[in-house]
């Protein structure tokens, strides 16, 4: 199966916006690694280089990860479109390995050409912060060279994990039965959830011990400062754990938050559509919810330490002068640097919610025809959408919210010589910003959907194709 | 003072009535110069080739799709120029659908389905309406599969519930656009007779596009389309009667 360019656009986006992003942030450590060896002050020292570097990579590998993500989404969600065509081709003699192998191919395609837009661009917008900064007397002239082998990485990464994502997404290929060509299945898109027993227990095994970890953590914290790195490995196992087992966690959170928008036939099916196909929800959501998961975490762990960095300033203000803007600054850094995962995750969300709105032609003309009015078709879209990242905020909220208290005790439980309370920060404006945004991409995401909803006609209904 | 469908015992009804699709030489007339009403009460059978504007015909009639000329009255009510939100109560409210396929929203259970058009409506049955509806959901064998979803039921069930929504409002008119197109011969035949009795016991007006000889012999009156026009108005006929006509008919094409 060869599929249309059209739907190959989302994936380029996604790919060159994650290498643009990596091959940036790999260039603006350079520089800063440059700047740090040119002064006289600090270049003895390798350390923050190295912190440099290895934060870099960790921001990079989150943001490659999201877009992995989001692209098996987005080609498993153009395969069950698909699956009559499919079926079609498996009729009439194409093997299923045949077909999957194509599209994976296409995946490596448009892999490496995202990761050529993000070399580019990537190397453009770091030239361009060089010159900026340099002329604003932010950082040293260096002699930086962009022509280094590090920056292909990123690249590489891009284009191999978009590679692998094509694959992954189109399994479903192989369960297509040609069958499906000619009967007359009602329900073409359900993807049954069989045999993830040995992922759910992973998932659940990596929670139950990440959790004990992080509990370990906090009560070591008390007294040692090592209880920080012991609380962070509990933080990294329980979270990849809840992303394992999204399948498993976003679909309740899905009904739970579809239940507030109230009885109406609307709400109703929208509740019901946005878990019609748990493993797409799941994927669609899961993205968001590492995004803002990492945002709550790291403002809520920032928010209490800077409780305490006012307190002590207060006492000796001489010593912690200026400690503010620095922590504000630190602050805006990593929220940009997480964001962009978050940013990625949502393009993947508003192309997915089209993609299944526009597979739904046939049901939407049958509402219609049924007397569901314009307004209610767009009501419903918006309810969905609206279920999918009030669902995904939510739940990074809470999860955050947990670790960020849990990192700020680990850290801070400890450091005045005592054991201490540490009160968890609440970082309104971080979380102003977060209902602002998923309010944005409520409506962004349902703008097309609901304009081609409300243009179908209820005739397709009746079609007979 | 002017004469009204209704005074003459007419459920629907449309005169000159035509529907072109596309312009110039590439042009298709789906329907032309067609005037007709269907009686109150009546079950109406359309048959004719296929491509003959079967379905064109009830899309007008059910406000589903507008004609190039003509008029269409649904009971008393002129529809040719309702706009959208108009047809849509009016479809809501006074139409009821069962479609050869594609009937049944996947997400709503059985219950959910049948319920639909009152939700729509932002209204509970009343208990006359609920007595009926558990009527239907008797007659119709569905008692024990109200919360089932359309999925875990075969071909002939989802038909049966498409048929209980329909007649769940008390319609002034069912459409049905070849309902048992997808099912064997003999499940189509149980779903036709169920739809028979309904016109008969309750007095439900129907309108029905069939191929099945057997099933239009079910029908009060019997409609031959052949290319866009009426070429035939029957009465009730054998189905010896309606293949001879039907095969009269394709001889003649
Ligand atoms: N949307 C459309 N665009 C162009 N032609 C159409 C369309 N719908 C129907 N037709 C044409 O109108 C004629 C009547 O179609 P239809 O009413 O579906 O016939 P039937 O239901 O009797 O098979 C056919 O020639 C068909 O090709
Ligand atoms: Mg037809």
């Amino acid at each position: 199966m060869r599929t249309r360019m059209k739907d190959q656009w989302p994936t380029l986006l996604v790919a060159a916006l994650a290498g643009t992003f990596g091959v940036l942030l790999l260039h603006v450590t350079g520089l800063l690694a440059a700047a740090i060896r040119a002064d006289d002050v600090t270049g003895e020292s390798d350390t923050v280089a190295l912190m440099l570097g290895f934060l870099a990579t960790v921001f990079v590998v989150i943001a490659v990860y999201v877009s992995a993500i989001v692209t098996s989404n987005t080609v498993a969600t153009v395969v069950a479109g698909r699956t009559r065509t499919i079926a079609l081709l498996r009729l009439i003699g194409s093997s299923a390995r045949a077909q999957r192998a194509q599209i994976a191919k296409e995946g490596l395609v448009v892999g490496i050409a995202g990761a050529a837009i993000g070399v580019l661009a990537g190397t453009g917008a770091a030239l361009g912060i060089e010159e900026l900064a340099v002329a604003n007397r932010m950082l040293p002239a260096t002699d930086y060279g962009y022509l280094n082998a590090a920056v292909v990485l990123p690249a590489i990464a891009v284009a191999l994990t978009t590679w692998l994502a094509s694959w992954v997404g189109s399994r479903r290929v192989l369960r297509v039965r040609p069958i499906e060509a000619i009967s007359n299945a009602t329900a073409q898109d359900r993807e049954e959830l069989g045999r993830r027993r040995g992922r759910n227990i992973a998932a659940i095994v990596l929670v139950v011990v990440g959790i004990g970890l992080l509990v370990t953590g906090v009560v070591i914290g008390l007294t040692d400062p090592i209880g920080v790195l012991i609380g962070l490995a509990g933080g990294i196992l329980s979270f990849t754990g809840v992303v394992l087992g999204a399948d498993v966690v976003m679909p309740p959170v899905l009904r739970l938050v579809g239940r507030l928008f109230g009885r109406s036939p609307a709400a109703r099916l929208a509740a019901e559509n946005a878990v019609r196909n748990p493993e797409r929800s799941s994927r669609m959501t899961i993205g968001l919810v590492i995004g803002v998961t990492l945002l709550t975490t790291f403002s809520v762990t920032m928010e209490s330490y800077r409780a305490m960095l006012l307190a002590a300033q207060a006492a000796q203000p001489e010593v912690f002068a200026g400690i503010e803007e620095m922590l504000n600054a630190t602050i805006a850094v990593f929220t940009v640097l997480i964001g962009f995962s978050a940013l990625i995750a949502a393009i993947g969300m508003v192309n997915t919610l089209s993609l299944s709105v526009m597979q739904r032609t046939r049901e939407l003309g049958l509402l219609r025809a049924l007397g569901f009015d314009r307004g209610q078709l767009r009501r419903m879209i918006v309810a969905e959408s609206a279920a999918l990242t009030v669902a995904a905020t939510l739940t990074g909220l809470v999860l955050g919210f947990g670790y960020g208290w849990a990192g700020a005790q680990a850290l801070l439980g400890g450091a005045q010589g005592e054991p201490v309370f540490v009160m968890p920060g609440v970082p309104w404006v971080m979380i102003g910003a977060l209902i602002v945004s998923a309010g944005v991409l409520t409506l962004v995401a349902s703008i097309a959907p609901a304009r081609r909803a409300m243009r179908v006609s209820p005739v397709v209904a009746l079609a007979v194709d | 003072m002017q004469i009204q469908p209704s005074d003459l015992g007419l459920i629907a009804r449309v005169a000159g009535l035509a529907k072109r699709y596309g312009h110039g030489a590439g042009a298709v007339t789906a329907l032309d110069d067609v005037s007709l009403g269907l009686r109150r009460g009546e079950f109406t059978a359309i048959m004719g080739p296929s491509g003959s504007g079967k379905s064109t015909l009830m899309h007008i009639m059910a406000g589903l799709d507008s004609p190039t000329a003509g008029r269409v009255w649904l009971g008393d009510t002129d529809i040719t120029e309702l706009g959208d939100s108009a047809l849509t109560v009016l479809r809501r409210r006074r139409i009821g659908f069962v479609f050869q396929s594609f009937n049944l929203v996947p997400t709503l259970d059985v219950r959910g389905n049948v319920m639909l058009p009152f939700e729509l409506d932002g209204r509970r049955p009343s208990r006359d309406e609920q007595a009926w509806i558990d009527e239907l959901f008797d007659t119709l064998g569905l008692g024990g599969r109200l919360t089932h979803r359309p999925h875990e039921l075969s071909g002939g069930q989802q038909q049966r519930v498409a048929i209980a929504r329909a007649l769940a409002t008390r319609p002034d008119l069912v459409f049905a656009d070849e309902p048992t197109g997808n099912l064997d011969s003999r499940t189509g035949r149980e779903v036709l007779g169920l739809l028979a009795v309904a016109s008969a016991r309750y007095g439900q007006s129907i309108a029905m596009v069939t191929h099945d000889p057997v099933a239009a012999s079910h029908a009060d009156r019997i409609l031959f389309l052949a290319d866009g026009k009426i070429v035939r108005d029957a009465g009730r006929s054998t189905p010896e009667e309606i293949s001879a006509f039907m095969l009269s008919m394709e001889l003649a094409a």
